[in-house]
């Protein structure tokens, strides 16, 4: 009965399908995410403080949303594994010599570089916060703590850069795989990829670039 | 002959793949040729080569050819690294060597990709695209004689996109340029010519994903959008087809009463 829908998903059309709307929402939580961080920036980061009590105020909702997102990212992460393990099959033998003609970019071609260093960046920004003791006893303080260490600010600023290439390719693309493609709507992603790239990129790298330069502990 | 430039000749050295059949290992060896007349096709002067190795008494260099006008898609090398090598929408059939110095050394490579096996040096077997054919790249309805003009009507845009994707030439440079090995150009271009004329309407379902099937079944790679496929295209197909196949597909597998 559910065969069609199995058969769906495994076929490399499918596959990009889902690859590009996990993508997309991801992009979706980004944007909030964002949101959320740049309430650091209020009232010296009282307002950042509000906002997770606000969040922590939704309970198992909060709880649901989360579990959403780690399914999300599962999803993406899965098949990353499984298209670049394929795709890299499909050319057992390799040119001795071979050219692009430009149209592959930086950000395509290592899209599972910069997706495998998001994933570790993760894992150790939700030890650093989601995990750490205290953390919601006071966020702006523990955020604080962690940025104004050279170590973990350099970390952080390589890690939205890292952020910035990946969607530099996939945020495109991700229109491409859903078939949302068009001439009038292409002229515009194409550039529009760049610019969530560099919104991205530059938005998450100004808390660390903040806390490391123009924080002090008595301000 | 009149002029000097019709007297000019070039020296080339080649670095062509031999292999002397399907299981045999395979290796570059050099070939250094003289007297390549700045109007020879790559293939002419492939020729010459043989011709040379024949009178030598050894193998010529076995590559695939036919109509050498650019548009049969028998053609198939991989010219530094290039499907086709470096001209823009041009068969290799159709690059001549004045795009060449005298001096130049040129790699020579059949096309890579599982799914196109090495018959033999150049030449690989893409019987894969005509798998992929069979299994709905058709019309079954039977066409009859030549119908009145405009008893079936068809908008000039859809006619000039079916026409664009019906240049496809199945040479396989989108395969043999893609860094996946995917055959979403080629496919796609069948698919979106069928889907957009009338005469596709009735199978156009289980054409797409029949069609994507035997894609699959054939060990290409997944498409990931680098676009490389558009720019060796030989005729030009536009990403736009496989934009357009991803959603004939999702309609399809959503709209489609088989639940298989």
């Amino acid at each position: 009965m559910l065969r069609w829908i199995g058969n769906a998903l495994n076929s490399s059309v499918g596959k990009k399908i889902v690859m590009g709307l996990t993508g997309l929402l991801l992009v979706g939580f980004l944007v909030e995410h964002l949101h959320g961080n740049l309430k650091l920036y209020e009232g010296d980061g009282t307002g950042f403080n509000e906002y997770v009590e606000f969040l922590q105020g939704f309970g198992p909702l909060l709880v649901l949303a989360e579990l959403g997102l780690v399914a999300l990212f599962l999803c993406h992460i899965f098949l990353a594994l499984r298209l670049t393990l394929e795709n890299r099959q499909a050319r057992k033998h390799r040119y001795a010599v071979r050219n692009n003609r430009g149209k592959e970019s930086f950000g395509s071609v290592s899209m599972f570089a910069t997706g495998a260093l998001i994933l570790g960046y993760l894992i150790k920004h939700l030890i650093d916060y989601r995990f750490a003791d205290g953390f919601f006893d006071d966020p702006k303080g523990a955020v604080a703590n962690t940025l104004s260490q050279p170590g973990n600010a350099v970390i952080y600023m390589i890690a939205a850069v890292v952020l910035g290439v990946h969607l530099s390719h996939g945020f495109r693309s991700a229109f491409q795989s859903i078939g949302a493609s068009h001439p009038k709507l292409d002229a515009i992603l194409d550039k529009a990829g760049i610019a969530v790239a560099v919104f991205f990129a530059v938005g998450f790298g100004s808390f660390p670039v903040y806390y490391l330069f123009f924080w002090s502990p008595s301000s | 002959m009149s002029g000097d430039a019709s007297h000019e000749t070039m020296r080339i050295t080649l670095k062509v793949w031999r292999q002397s059949n399907a299981e045999a290992d395979g290796r570059i060896e050099t070939y250094h040729v003289s007297d390549v007349s700045p109007h020879m096709s790559f293939l002419e002067m492939l020729d010459v080569v043989n011709e040379r190795l024949l009178g030598q008494g050894k193998d010529p260099i076995a590559f695939d050819h036919d109509c050498r006008e650019g548009i049969c898609g028998a053609c198939s090398l991989m010219i530094d690294g290039r499907a086709h090598g470096p001209e823009a929408e041009t068969t290799a059939c159709q690059l001549h060597m004045r795009h060449y110095n005298d001096g130049d050394t040129i790699h020579v490579e059949p096309w890579r990709a599982n799914a196109f096996p090495v018959v033999r040096d150049l030449v690989v077997d893409r019987s894969a695209f005509d798998r992929i054919i069979a299994a709905g790249g058709f019309v079954s309805t039977p066409a009859g004689s030549a119908c009145d003009a405009n008893s079936l009507p068809i908008a000039k845009e859809n006619a000039e996109l079916a026409m664009d994707a019906a240049a496809c030439i199945g040479c396989g440079a989108c395969v043999a340029a893609c860094p996946n090995a995917a055959a979403m150009l080629f496919t796609s271009a069948k698919v979106a010519h069928l889907s957009l004329l009338p005469q596709g309407q009735p199978e156009r379902d289980a054409r797409v994903i029949a069609m994507v099937d035997a894609m699959d079944d054939e060990g290409f790679g997944n498409c990931t959008n680098h676009f490389e496929c558009m720019a060796a295209c030989p005729k030009g197909i536009s990403v736009e087809n496989i934009a357009r196949m991803n959603r004939e597909y999702l309609r399809a597998s959503l709209v489609s009463r088989s639940v298989e």
